[in-house]
Protein backbone atom coordinates (compact mmCIF):
# COMPACT_ATOMS: atom_id res chain seq x y z
CA UNK A 1 0.00 0.00 0.00
CA UNK A 2 1.69 3.52 -0.93
CA UNK A 3 2.82 5.49 2.10
CA UNK A 4 0.46 8.58 0.93
CA UNK A 5 -2.95 6.51 1.58
CA UNK A 6 -0.96 5.32 4.70
CA UNK A 7 -0.75 8.75 6.23
CA UNK A 8 -4.25 10.23 5.34
CA UNK A 9 -5.99 7.50 6.86
CA UNK A 10 -3.73 7.45 9.80
CA UNK A 11 -4.05 11.26 10.42
CA UNK A 12 -7.72 10.78 10.20
CA UNK A 13 -7.83 8.38 12.16
CA UNK A 14 -5.73 10.05 15.08
CA UNK A 15 -8.02 13.05 14.42
CA UNK A 16 -11.31 11.06 14.57
CA UNK A 17 -10.51 8.08 17.37
CA UNK A 18 -12.48 9.51 20.22
CA UNK A 19 -15.62 7.66 18.18
CA UNK A 20 -13.54 4.48 18.59
CA UNK A 21 -12.68 5.00 21.83
CA UNK A 22 -15.98 5.36 22.47
CA UNK A 23 -16.98 2.60 21.00
CA UNK A 24 -14.29 0.45 22.92
CA UNK A 25 -15.31 1.76 26.15
CA UNK A 26 -19.43 0.41 25.98
CA UNK A 27 -18.20 -3.06 24.51
CA UNK A 28 -15.15 -3.91 26.29
CA UNK A 29 -14.42 -3.61 30.35
CA UNK A 30 -10.99 -3.11 30.67
CA UNK A 31 -8.43 -1.65 29.40
CA UNK A 32 -6.31 -4.65 28.03
CA UNK A 33 -9.93 -5.43 26.03
CA UNK A 34 -10.46 -2.21 25.02
CA UNK A 35 -7.07 -1.68 23.50
CA UNK A 36 -7.42 -5.09 21.87
CA UNK A 37 -10.74 -4.11 20.22
CA UNK A 38 -8.92 -0.31 19.19
CA UNK A 39 -6.19 -2.21 17.63
CA UNK A 40 -8.88 -4.36 15.68
CA UNK A 41 -11.46 -1.76 14.74
CA UNK A 42 -8.19 0.05 13.44
CA UNK A 43 -7.25 -2.70 11.19
CA UNK A 44 -10.58 -3.68 9.57
CA UNK A 45 -10.99 0.76 9.21
CA UNK A 46 -7.76 0.36 7.69
CA UNK A 47 -8.78 -2.53 5.30
CA UNK A 48 -11.58 -0.43 3.97
CA UNK A 49 -9.75 1.98 3.61
CA UNK A 50 -9.12 1.77 -0.33
CA UNK A 51 -12.86 1.44 -1.07
CA UNK A 52 -13.58 4.60 1.10
CA UNK A 53 -14.63 6.92 -1.56
CA UNK A 54 -14.55 10.32 0.73
CA UNK A 55 -18.62 10.49 -0.52
CA UNK A 56 -19.28 10.06 2.86
CA UNK A 57 -17.70 11.78 6.09
CA UNK A 58 -14.98 9.99 7.71
CA UNK A 59 -16.79 9.81 10.83
CA UNK A 60 -19.71 8.36 9.87
CA UNK A 61 -18.32 5.76 7.74
CA UNK A 62 -16.01 5.13 10.95
CA UNK A 63 -18.85 4.04 12.87
CA UNK A 64 -20.40 1.64 10.55
CA UNK A 65 -17.11 -0.22 10.45
CA UNK A 66 -16.27 0.10 13.97
CA UNK A 67 -19.38 -1.24 15.32
CA UNK A 68 -19.33 -3.49 12.76
CA UNK A 69 -16.25 -4.90 14.40
CA UNK A 70 -17.55 -4.59 18.01
CA UNK A 71 -20.79 -6.74 17.27
CA UNK A 72 -19.40 -9.17 14.45
CA UNK A 73 -15.82 -9.50 13.85
CA UNK A 74 -14.13 -8.87 17.31
CA UNK A 75 -13.27 -11.99 19.46
CA UNK A 76 -13.15 -11.37 23.07
CA UNK A 77 -10.55 -12.74 24.70
CA UNK A 78 -10.74 -16.07 26.97
CA UNK A 79 -10.78 -13.72 29.91
CA UNK A 80 -14.56 -13.77 30.50
CA UNK A 81 -16.30 -10.67 32.28
CA UNK A 82 -17.98 -10.60 35.38
CA UNK A 83 -20.30 -8.17 36.43
CA UNK A 84 -17.78 -7.19 39.58
CA UNK A 85 -15.48 -5.65 36.88
CA UNK A 86 -18.07 -3.46 35.67
CA UNK A 87 -17.37 -0.45 37.45
CA UNK A 88 -13.33 -0.85 37.08
CA UNK A 89 -13.23 1.06 33.52
CA UNK A 90 -11.24 4.07 35.29
CA UNK A 91 -10.31 6.83 32.90
CA UNK A 92 -7.74 9.18 34.93
CA UNK A 93 -9.89 12.42 34.75
CA UNK A 94 -7.20 15.43 33.90
CA UNK A 95 -9.00 18.42 34.19
CA UNK A 96 -10.02 19.85 37.41
CA UNK A 97 -13.49 21.26 35.96
CA UNK A 98 -14.32 17.91 34.74
CA UNK A 99 -17.81 17.61 37.07
CA UNK A 100 -17.39 14.70 39.39
CA UNK A 101 -21.32 14.52 39.39
CA UNK A 102 -20.79 14.12 35.57
CA UNK A 103 -18.30 11.24 35.66
CA UNK A 104 -20.44 9.71 38.45
CA UNK A 105 -23.55 9.55 36.02
CA UNK A 106 -21.48 8.06 33.28
CA UNK A 107 -19.99 5.72 35.03
CA UNK A 108 -23.72 4.68 36.21
CA UNK A 109 -24.71 4.59 32.82
CA UNK A 110 -21.85 2.52 31.21
CA UNK A 111 -22.98 0.14 34.28
CA UNK A 112 -26.27 -0.07 32.95
CA UNK A 113 -25.49 -0.01 29.38
CA UNK A 114 -23.00 -2.99 29.41
CA UNK A 115 -26.07 -5.12 30.90
CA UNK A 116 -27.70 -4.71 27.27
CA UNK A 117 -27.03 -7.09 24.57
CA UNK A 118 -24.60 -6.37 21.41
CA UNK A 119 -27.52 -4.76 18.92
CA UNK A 120 -29.09 -2.68 22.03
CA UNK A 121 -25.24 -1.51 23.07
CA UNK A 122 -25.01 -0.45 19.49
CA UNK A 123 -28.22 1.28 19.33
CA UNK A 124 -27.73 3.29 22.51
CA UNK A 125 -24.14 4.00 21.51
CA UNK A 126 -25.85 5.78 17.92
CA UNK A 127 -28.46 7.47 19.73
CA UNK A 128 -25.93 8.81 22.82
CA UNK A 129 -23.60 9.78 19.12
CA UNK A 130 -26.87 12.07 17.87
CA UNK A 131 -27.34 10.11 15.03
CA UNK A 132 -30.77 10.48 13.52
CA UNK A 133 -32.99 7.50 13.21
CA UNK A 134 -32.38 6.99 9.36
CA UNK A 135 -28.76 6.77 9.73
CA UNK A 136 -29.20 4.20 12.80
CA UNK A 137 -31.45 2.33 10.56
CA UNK A 138 -29.32 1.95 7.99
CA UNK A 139 -25.68 1.38 10.07
CA UNK A 140 -27.59 -1.80 11.53
CA UNK A 141 -29.74 -3.09 8.52
CA UNK A 142 -33.00 -2.12 10.47
CA UNK A 143 -36.08 -0.34 8.98
CA UNK A 144 -36.87 3.03 10.45
CA UNK A 145 -39.92 2.54 12.29
CA UNK A 146 -38.53 -0.42 14.21
CA UNK A 147 -35.67 0.74 15.13
CA UNK A 148 -37.68 3.46 16.58
CA UNK A 149 -39.66 0.79 17.96
CA UNK A 150 -36.63 -0.72 19.61
CA UNK A 151 -35.23 2.44 20.72
CA UNK A 152 -38.04 3.43 22.95
CA UNK A 153 -37.64 0.14 24.52
CA UNK A 154 -34.16 -0.15 25.04
CA UNK A 155 -34.53 3.05 27.25
CA UNK A 156 -37.56 1.77 29.26
CA UNK A 157 -35.05 -1.01 30.13
CA UNK A 158 -32.37 1.22 31.27
CA UNK A 159 -34.32 3.21 33.11
CA UNK A 160 -35.23 0.16 34.85
CA UNK A 161 -31.64 -0.93 35.28
CA UNK A 162 -31.48 2.69 36.52
CA UNK A 163 -34.10 3.26 39.16
CA UNK A 164 -34.45 -0.88 40.21
CA UNK B 1 -36.11 14.81 31.94
CA UNK B 2 -35.49 11.46 30.84
CA UNK B 3 -32.73 9.11 32.34
CA UNK B 4 -31.06 8.57 28.78
CA UNK B 5 -31.45 12.49 27.38
CA UNK B 6 -29.26 13.43 30.66
CA UNK B 7 -27.20 11.48 29.66
CA UNK B 8 -26.71 12.52 25.68
CA UNK B 9 -26.22 15.82 27.83
CA UNK B 10 -22.88 14.36 29.67
CA UNK B 11 -22.01 11.99 26.58
CA UNK B 12 -20.41 14.52 25.12
CA UNK B 13 -18.25 15.83 27.85
CA UNK B 14 -16.28 13.01 28.43
CA UNK B 15 -14.49 13.17 25.18
CA UNK B 16 -11.20 15.08 27.36
CA UNK B 17 -10.75 12.06 28.97
CA UNK B 18 -10.89 9.56 26.82
CA UNK B 19 -7.37 7.98 25.76
CA UNK B 20 -5.12 10.37 22.85
CA UNK B 21 -3.51 7.49 20.27
CA UNK B 22 -0.37 9.15 18.53
CA UNK B 23 -0.13 9.10 15.02
CA UNK B 24 2.59 6.88 15.49
CA UNK B 25 0.83 4.38 17.99
CA UNK B 26 -1.70 4.69 15.16
CA UNK B 27 0.43 3.53 12.54
CA UNK B 28 2.11 0.59 14.71
CA UNK B 29 -1.42 -0.70 14.35
CA UNK B 30 -2.35 -0.84 11.25
CA UNK B 31 0.78 -3.28 10.68
CA UNK B 32 -0.68 -5.57 12.48
CA UNK B 33 -2.69 -8.85 11.91
CA UNK B 34 -6.00 -8.75 12.30
CA UNK B 35 -7.65 -11.30 14.47
CA UNK B 36 -11.07 -11.17 13.42
CA UNK B 37 -13.45 -14.30 13.14
CA UNK B 38 -13.49 -13.81 9.48
CA UNK B 39 -9.80 -14.50 9.57
CA UNK B 40 -10.13 -17.44 11.46
CA UNK B 41 -13.43 -18.34 9.51
CA UNK B 42 -11.06 -18.49 6.41
CA UNK B 43 -8.31 -20.50 8.30
CA UNK B 44 -10.49 -23.49 9.27
CA UNK B 45 -12.47 -23.12 6.07
CA UNK B 46 -9.56 -23.59 3.71
CA UNK B 47 -8.11 -26.35 6.52
CA UNK B 48 -11.41 -28.22 6.01
CA UNK B 49 -11.14 -28.04 2.16
CA UNK B 50 -7.94 -29.51 2.41
CA UNK B 51 -8.51 -32.31 5.54
CA UNK B 52 -11.65 -33.86 3.34
CA UNK B 53 -9.74 -33.43 -0.04
CA UNK B 54 -7.34 -35.54 1.48
CA UNK B 55 -9.53 -38.60 2.38
CA UNK B 56 -9.48 -39.44 -1.12
CA UNK B 57 -5.90 -39.98 -1.27
CA UNK B 58 -6.23 -41.81 2.40
CA UNK B 59 -8.37 -43.68 0.37
CA UNK B 60 -6.41 -44.70 -2.50
CA UNK B 61 -3.63 -45.31 -0.23
CA UNK B 62 -5.68 -48.08 2.37
CA UNK B 63 -6.32 -49.86 -0.36
CA UNK B 64 -10.37 -49.26 -0.55
CA UNK B 65 -9.84 -47.71 -3.51
CA UNK B 66 -7.88 -50.78 -5.78
CA UNK B 67 -10.37 -52.76 -4.51
CA UNK B 68 -13.25 -50.95 -6.11
CA UNK B 69 -10.70 -50.64 -9.38
CA UNK B 70 -10.62 -54.83 -9.63
CA UNK B 71 -13.50 -56.31 -11.62
CA UNK B 72 -16.46 -55.42 -13.24
CA UNK B 73 -16.95 -51.76 -11.73
CA UNK B 74 -13.40 -49.97 -13.01
CA UNK B 75 -14.95 -47.40 -14.04
CA UNK B 76 -16.93 -47.12 -10.61
CA UNK B 77 -13.81 -45.39 -8.82
CA UNK B 78 -13.27 -43.36 -11.83
CA UNK B 79 -16.63 -41.59 -11.75
CA UNK B 80 -16.58 -41.13 -8.31
CA UNK B 81 -13.32 -39.40 -8.14
CA UNK B 82 -14.70 -37.13 -11.30
CA UNK B 83 -18.03 -36.73 -8.85
CA UNK B 84 -15.82 -35.89 -5.57
CA UNK B 85 -13.33 -33.58 -7.23
CA UNK B 86 -16.51 -31.18 -9.02
CA UNK B 87 -18.19 -31.25 -5.67
CA UNK B 88 -14.70 -29.61 -3.95
CA UNK B 89 -14.18 -27.09 -6.70
CA UNK B 90 -17.86 -26.18 -6.63
CA UNK B 91 -18.05 -25.78 -3.16
CA UNK B 92 -14.49 -23.61 -3.44
CA UNK B 93 -15.33 -21.23 -5.97
CA UNK B 94 -19.13 -20.81 -3.49
CA UNK B 95 -16.78 -20.10 -0.39
CA UNK B 96 -14.58 -17.76 -2.25
CA UNK B 97 -17.47 -15.78 -3.92
CA UNK B 98 -19.60 -15.30 -0.61
CA UNK B 99 -15.55 -14.39 1.16
CA UNK B 100 -15.86 -11.95 -0.89
CA UNK B 101 -18.86 -10.44 -0.32
CA UNK B 102 -17.84 -9.88 3.62
CA UNK B 103 -17.63 -6.16 3.72
CA UNK B 104 -17.26 -4.09 7.17
CA UNK B 105 -18.91 -1.38 5.78
CA UNK B 106 -22.54 -2.99 4.93
CA UNK B 107 -24.62 -2.60 7.65
CA UNK B 108 -24.54 -4.80 10.56
CA UNK B 109 -27.18 -7.37 9.41
CA UNK B 110 -26.36 -7.46 5.88
CA UNK B 111 -22.64 -8.58 7.20
CA UNK B 112 -23.66 -10.95 9.46
CA UNK B 113 -25.85 -12.66 7.06
CA UNK B 114 -22.78 -12.84 4.62
CA UNK B 115 -20.14 -14.39 7.26
CA UNK B 116 -23.29 -17.21 7.94
CA UNK B 117 -23.65 -17.61 4.50
CA UNK B 118 -20.08 -18.16 3.90
CA UNK B 119 -20.26 -21.03 6.99
CA UNK B 120 -23.16 -22.54 5.31
CA UNK B 121 -21.53 -23.16 2.28
CA UNK B 122 -18.21 -24.76 3.98
CA UNK B 123 -21.55 -26.95 6.53
CA UNK B 124 -22.74 -27.88 3.16
CA UNK B 125 -19.76 -29.13 1.89
CA UNK B 126 -19.05 -31.19 4.73
CA UNK B 127 -22.51 -32.78 5.16
CA UNK B 128 -22.55 -33.26 1.34
CA UNK B 129 -19.03 -35.47 1.74
CA UNK B 130 -20.62 -36.98 4.82
CA UNK B 131 -23.18 -38.42 2.64
CA UNK B 132 -20.66 -38.93 0.02
CA UNK B 133 -18.09 -41.14 2.27
CA UNK B 134 -21.40 -43.36 3.65
CA UNK B 135 -22.46 -44.19 0.09
CA UNK B 136 -18.87 -45.27 -0.74
CA UNK B 137 -18.52 -47.16 2.51
CA UNK B 138 -21.97 -48.75 2.02
CA UNK B 139 -21.52 -49.60 -1.78
CA UNK B 140 -18.04 -51.08 -0.84
CA UNK B 141 -19.22 -53.52 1.60
CA UNK B 142 -22.15 -54.35 -0.75
CA UNK B 143 -19.91 -54.96 -3.68
CA UNK B 144 -17.61 -57.05 -1.72
CA UNK B 145 -20.50 -59.27 -0.31
CA UNK B 146 -22.50 -60.05 -3.39
CA UNK B 147 -19.70 -60.14 -6.04
CA UNK B 148 -16.41 -60.38 -5.15
CA UNK B 149 -14.95 -64.13 -5.43
CA UNK B 150 -13.21 -64.43 -2.37
CA UNK B 151 -16.69 -63.77 -0.20
CA UNK B 152 -18.63 -65.90 -2.73
CA UNK B 153 -16.75 -69.14 -2.82
CA UNK B 154 -16.06 -69.13 1.20
CA UNK B 155 -17.28 -71.94 2.98
CA UNK B 156 -20.86 -71.49 4.56
CA UNK B 157 -20.14 -71.83 7.61
CA UNK B 158 -16.89 -69.50 7.42
CA UNK B 159 -18.81 -66.06 6.75
CA UNK B 160 -20.61 -63.74 8.94
CA UNK B 161 -23.95 -63.58 8.31
CA UNK B 162 -24.83 -60.97 5.97
CA UNK B 163 -27.06 -58.88 8.51
CA UNK B 164 -24.46 -58.49 10.64
CA UNK B 165 -22.23 -57.51 8.53
CA UNK B 166 -24.65 -54.74 6.59
CA UNK B 167 -25.41 -54.02 10.53
CA UNK B 168 -22.69 -53.40 11.92
CA UNK B 169 -21.17 -51.60 8.47
CA UNK B 170 -24.41 -48.91 9.23
CA UNK B 171 -23.09 -48.84 12.86
CA UNK B 172 -19.70 -47.45 11.78
CA UNK B 173 -20.98 -45.51 9.89
CA UNK B 174 -23.38 -43.99 12.16
CA UNK B 175 -21.14 -43.24 14.91
CA UNK B 176 -18.75 -41.78 12.02
CA UNK B 177 -21.36 -39.18 11.18
CA UNK B 178 -22.25 -38.34 14.98
CA UNK B 179 -18.71 -37.87 16.03
CA UNK B 180 -18.09 -35.39 12.95
CA UNK B 181 -20.86 -33.91 13.99
CA UNK B 182 -20.08 -33.42 17.43
CA UNK B 183 -17.08 -32.03 16.58
CA UNK B 184 -18.30 -29.45 14.25
CA UNK B 185 -20.98 -27.83 16.96
CA UNK B 186 -18.09 -27.63 19.42
CA UNK B 187 -15.66 -25.80 16.85
CA UNK B 188 -18.36 -23.44 15.27
CA UNK B 189 -20.31 -23.68 18.15
CA UNK B 190 -17.42 -21.46 19.20
CA UNK B 191 -16.97 -18.90 16.73
CA UNK B 192 -20.35 -18.57 15.79
CA UNK B 193 -22.16 -18.33 18.86
CA UNK B 194 -22.05 -14.83 19.30
CA UNK B 195 -22.67 -13.84 15.95
CA UNK B 196 -25.40 -16.29 15.89
CA UNK B 197 -27.36 -14.69 18.50
CA UNK B 198 -26.73 -11.22 17.71
CA UNK B 199 -28.24 -11.79 14.22
CA UNK B 200 -31.02 -13.51 15.99
CA UNK B 201 -31.32 -10.34 18.05
CA UNK B 202 -31.12 -8.09 14.70
CA UNK B 203 -34.04 -10.14 12.87
CA UNK B 204 -36.20 -10.27 16.41
CA UNK B 205 -36.21 -6.20 15.50
CA UNK B 206 -37.86 -6.26 12.74
CA UNK B 207 -40.35 -9.22 13.16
Amino acid sequence: MNKELEHSFVASLEQNQNIVHKVCRIYTSDSDSHNDLFQEITIQLWKAYPKFRGDAKFSTWMYRVALNTAITLYRKSKRTIKTSDLDTVNFKIKSEEYDNEVEEQLKLMYVAVKQLNDIEKALVFLYLEDKSYREISETMGISEVNARVKMNRVKTKLKKILNP
Amino acid sequence: MDELELLKKNWKKQEDVLPKLTYQQIYQMILKKSSSIVRWIFIISILEFLLWASLDVVFRLNGMHAKLQKGSIESFGTITTVVYYSILIYFIVRFYLNYKKIETTDSAKVLMNNILKTRKTVRHYIWVNIGFFAFIMMATVGYIIFFTDEFQSQALGNQPPVWLIVVSTLLITLVFVVLIALFYRVIYGIFTRRLQRNYKALEKIDL
